[in-house]
């Protein structure tokens, strides 16, 4: 069966939908920095191409979207695929990626006798080293997104994303750190990690 | 001097200007306790820094005269042998903050002192090590270095303990300059008095980092406070067999036993401990009797002091033992209860003190239940262990296997218990990991993205489980050689990493409950209040007992949803009439039969307080249930408190019929909400139901009848204010909308309503509730936070009805309350 492939701009409301699973047009502009109107006829064409269903104002994708992203991706990501300098920063995503996920558990758990137990957060300095930490290693991130943002723009969106999620995390809102229900640090991590391998077209391994 | 002070010295200790940790080191100093010799730069010093962007004059000569003072102390000497002096630096601002610079260890490594290191431990392959470490910490902490570096680990495993250590040290310096050099394009300074200067001065600069300033801003610390510097002298625990070190607890962390709970790692430094290098002994095995003795006893001195439990970091340096750092241990939710509870009986704390000791948070989870203890053994013996993968979330939770994320949260929103099964899991999961009670993954680590998230939601989770083969298609799995199939009942432990077939009952842990009820009988002494549980079902009642509730309260439609008996009340109050022996002797009736065995249950479990609320046709969060659009246009008269006084009547009668069948002889009374008028409570009073009939009164769920309350009050058998409604009518949001985490969890965070109405009183309802009698009871809903039980506590209030997990938080929360006025 033939595979559909995707307009640019198709693909990337397309790829924002798969990674958020269910997404209003609002969402999705806001995250691809496209106007919510331009979204949300891009939503009603991949509704009628059967990628994604729109109902009571937020979109899901079909069963068919995930092949055609894949399809597509192979196209156009093809020069990032084959750029060295992008696939040597890979290789360090994936230490970068190990540290950041400690240290994330690190934010959540504390080892208390050799017993790791939720964190309460009542320790202060402890709480500000790992924030510390993870915002190194965002920080860490900068090479490989300006690589990726240099053969498609759309990258730079998650080092505006991260800077928002670590400047209110700054301001007290500690809940930005990991929540999965909101644009948090490991959100934002998570979905870009699901986005480096759809574009380079490579599996999850966990 | 005036930019030092020593650890000795005499004088005030003034967190301003010695910081957070500085006074603490100076604190345990004057305490008598066996310090590293060191010294603060105050404050002072900073301001002056950040003015002019370089050290004070006369700064560096104090620093000279004090390295000058350690040495004497120590009897070693900076940056050369025999015995050299390495310090530590670290930051220590009056207040705790990010951006802030960590410790550097290890100052003062230069050649010569690496040597004479090696020549007095004859251990090169320590020196390699101290000396990879330092330059990996002086990177990380002064200059930002963040990579692994595996060139110089190699180098450091390789190192000969017998080889020439000066040949050593060049090879790791070297390979360590060049891994920062490609890193960073930096380089670590190679004289001890250069590395300890610039350190001073990162400490200081780190005072202005972005994240420190943002901070500040947003929690209006003054930027011109400025930090402290604290220098100490290292000692070593890795020179020989008669060193090592250590971290002690003063009771152990996990079950909270007394006795000291330590472990002790000879021939170590700090760092070998805590990153689990090596495996440590236990204190008492692996220490000397004397320096156990010891240990003990400041253990044990420190505790009484401080009222609580201590994690005490120290070193032994040649058979010496040193404190390097006490304070307040952290501990798992069961050992903070049994050690307030010890802490209270044997005296070293006071109520008040004990009461702090342990948080709502870790009073919930404490009480959380697990897998009943004889089903869990009988189910291993059975072989129903189906797998063992990473436990990366705890909790003990049974429920039905399925295998994808849409289809578990289909199952969930019928309201299946549901264990989610994933081989890989992507963020377009999320959705199913929300709606399940429990997640097995085959792939991943505890540090996986699987992990983190299930941790966020506070969902057992079980990862890396290699066992789980999934059959997407066939919609199976594979666990060895057995074969589940979806919906398959299945029981998970997030804490052991288990999976069994089957679901296994739960209990409340036995263990805790002991110590909980010591707890919690001084917070209801203290308290002065009266707790009571809702429940809906017999079998609760002894629960809520347990938990120390005085009474229960019902609902007669949650009663009624509860027995499957409602969806045909419904039908009849749609199909019949309202008079004589129509629909109202059918609600009757259901009434006395349904009532009876909770009844029963307060009868046989000594409770004599059973408040219960009559039908309420116009709660938003019972539309749907009690179908109001068809009632109510079948029924106008219905949508009013006392439109049909008669249905009133009817489950008083019914009420009395329970209380007999049941044998129940405590106080019973009934409670109509929505009531806002004085004529409203009279009306209710003069409904004539015999001398047997519970009292009648009013659920306070408007402003108007806050506003009126005493007046009601005076008409009414009983009154409760609910809490949940009175909100919702201020804010004008429906009820239902607080019952979920969202819409408002986003509407919230969008910072569009200042006080989140589910979690936190509004001040317009506290200044509301100023004027209401204090024998009302206050009806609270969900979790309830310490901040809004203080506030309650403090308006008088002392009657109040909870969830039944709430029960002993709330407790706690009242007690503590009092304690602190």
């Amino acid at each position: 069966m033939a595979v559909t492939t995707l307009a640019k701009p198709d693909y990337d409301v397309l790829n924002v939908l798969a990674l958020k699973k269910m997404a209003g047009a609002a969402a999705i502009a806001t995250v691809t920095g496209m106007e919510a109107g331009d979204v949300e006829g891009r939503l009603e064409d991949l509704a009628n191409n059967g990628l994604a269903v729109v109902a009571g104002g937020s979109a899901l994708p079909t069963d068919e979207a995930e092949p055609a992203l894949a399809a597509t991706a192979a196209g156009i990501y093809a020069p990032i695929r084959a750029d060295d300098d992008v696939l040597a920063l890979v290789g360090r995503f994936e230490t970068t990626n190990s540290q950041f996920l400690v240290a994330m558990s690190s934010w959540q758990q504390v080892e208390v006798g050799g017993r790791k137990v939720t964190n309460d957060h009542s320790d202060a300095g402890y709480d500000e080293k790992v924030i510390t930490k993870i915002e190194r290693l965002v920080g860490r991130l900068e090479a490989l997104l300006d690589a990726l943002a240099e053969h498609d723009a759309r990258f730079s969106t998650y080092s505006t994303r991260f800077a928002s999620a670590l400047e209110a995390v700054d301001a007290g809102d500690h809940d930005l750190i990991s929540s999965p229900t909101r644009d948090s640090v490991h959100t934002i991590w998570f979905e870009f990690h699901e986005d480096l391998l759809r574009t380079l077209g490579r599996e999850r391994a966990e | 001097m005036t930019w030092t002070r020593a650890f000795t010295d005499d004088g005030p200790v003034d967190a301003g200007e010695l910081g957070g940790k500085g006074s603490g080191l100076v604190r345990m100093t004057h305490d008598g306790l066996r310090v590293p010799p060191g010294y603060v730069i105050t404050t002072g010093a900073c301001h002056v820094y950040l003015d002019r962007g370089a050290l004070p004059d006369g700064l560096e000569d104090e620093i000279r005269h004090r390295l000058a003072e350690l040495e004497a102390a120590t009897g070693k000497t900076f940056g050369i042998g025999p015995e050299p002096l390495l310090l530590s630096v670290r930051s220590g601002a009056p207040v705790s903050m990010p951006g802030m610079m960590d410790t550097v260890l290890d100052l003062g490594l230069s050649r010569e002192a690496a040597v004479a290191l090696a020549q007095r431990s004859t251990d090169t392959h320590f020196i390699a090590d101290l000396v990879a470490r330092f330059h990996a910490m002086y990177s990380e902490i002064v200059l930002g270095a963040l990579d692994d570096r595996p060139t110089v680990d190699a180098l450091v495993a390789e190192a000969d303990p017998g080889e020439e250590p000066g040949a050593a040290f060049d090879r790791i310096w070297a390979a360590a300059e060049e891994a920062l050099d490609d890193e960073l394009g930096e380089s670590v300074p190679s004289t001890p008095w250069h590395q300890l200067l610039h350190a001073v001065e990162a400490v200081f600069r780190s005072w202005n980092t972005r994240r420190a300033r943002t901070y500040r801003e947003h929690h209006g610390i003054p930027h011109d406070m400025g930090t402290a510097v604290v220098v100490q002298s290292m000692v070593f625990g890795n020179l020989d067999d008669t060193s090592g070190s250590g971290v002690a607890f003063t009771r152990d962390p996990i079950t909270g036993a007394p006795g000291l709970y330590g472990e002790y790692l000879a021939h170590s430094q700090g760092e070998d401990v805590v990153a689990g290098v090596r495996t440590p002994d236990r204190v008492q095995e692996a220490l000397s009797a004397d320096l156990l003795a010891e240990l003990e006893r400041t253990g044990a001195e420190l505790e009484a002091r401080h009222g609580d439990v201590l994690d005490i970091e120290f070193t032994v340096e040649h058979g010496v033992l040193y404190f390097l750092q006490v304070r307040s241990a952290k501990r798992t939710p069961e050992a903070a209860v049994r050690i307030a509870a010890d802490l209270l009986a044997d005296g070293t704390a006071g109520a008040a003190r004990a009461l702090e000791l342990v948080t709502a948070a870790q009073l919930r989870q404490a009480q959380r239940p697990g897998f009943d203890p004889s089903a869990l053994a009988a189910a291993r013996d059975d072989g129903r262990l189906l797998l063992t993968g990473i436990g990366a979330c705890p909790g003990q939770v049974s429920g039905e296997l399925v295998l994808d994320p849409d289809r578990a949260r289909e199952r969930a929103d019928a309201g299946a218990s549901v264990i989610l099964g994933r081989s890989v899991t992507s963020p377009a999961d999320l959705h199913g990991m929300i709606a399940a009670s429990g997640i097995v993954t085959a792939t991943g680590g505890s540090t996986s993205h699987a992990a983190v998230v299930a941790r966020a939601l506070g969902t057992a989770c079980v990862v890396g489980a290699a066992d789980l083969e999934i059959d997407d298609a066939a919609r199976t799995v594979h666990t060895g050689a057995r074969t589940l199939a979806e919906g398959d009942p299945v029981s998970l432990d997030g804490g052991s990493g288990e999976l069994f077939a089957g679901a296994l009952p739960t209990t409340t842990p036995a263990a805790a409950n002991e110590a909980m009820d010591t707890l919690l009988a001084a917070a209801a002494d203290a308290a002065g209040s009266e707790v009571l549980a809702r429940v809906t079902l017999p079998g609760d009642v002894d629960t809520a007992r347990g938990a120390g509730a005085i009474g229960v309260v019902t609902a007669i439609d949650d009663v009624l949803a509860a027995s499957g008996d409602l969806d045909r009340l419904v039908e009849m109050l749609l199909e019949k009439g309202l008079n004589g022996v129509g629909a109202l002797s059918e609600v009757r009736d259901a009434v006395a039969e349904h009532l009876a065995p909770l009844l029963a249950a307060a009868r046989d479990g000594g409770v004599e307080d059973v408040d219960v609320r009559a039908i309420d046709l116009l709660a938003d969060e019972s539309r749907e249930l009690l179908q109001q659009t068809a009632v109510t246009t079948r029924h106008p008269e219905l949508a009013l408190p006392l439109g049909v006084p008669d249905l009133i009547r009817a489950q008083r009668g019914g009420l009395v019929r329970a209380a007999g069948v049941a044998g129940y002889a405590g106080r019973l009374r009934l409670a109509v909400r929505h009531v806002s008028d004085p004529a409203e409570a009279r009306a209710l009073a003069a409904l004539d139901d015999g001398p047997d009939a519970p009292a009648v009164g009013t659920y306070l769920t408007s402003p108007r009848a806050v506003l009126g309350a005493t007046e009601l009050a005076a008409h009414s058998g009983v009154v409760w204010l609910e809490v949940r409604a009175l909100q919702a009518a201020m804010f004008g949001i429906p009820a239902r909308q607080f019952l979920t985490a969202e819409p408002l969890d986003a509407y919230v965070a969008r910072g569009l309503l200042a006080v989140d109405p589910r979690h936190e009183l509004d001040p317009v309802v506290v200044h509301l509730l100023q004027d209401v009698p204090p024998g009302t009871g206050v009806r609270l809903s969900g979790t309830v936070s310490d901040e809004v039980a203080a506030t309650l506590h403090r308006l008088g209030f002392r009657r109040y009805a909870v969830d039944l997990p709430e029960v002993r938080p709330l407790l706690l929360g009242l007690g503590r309350a009092a304690l602190s006025r």
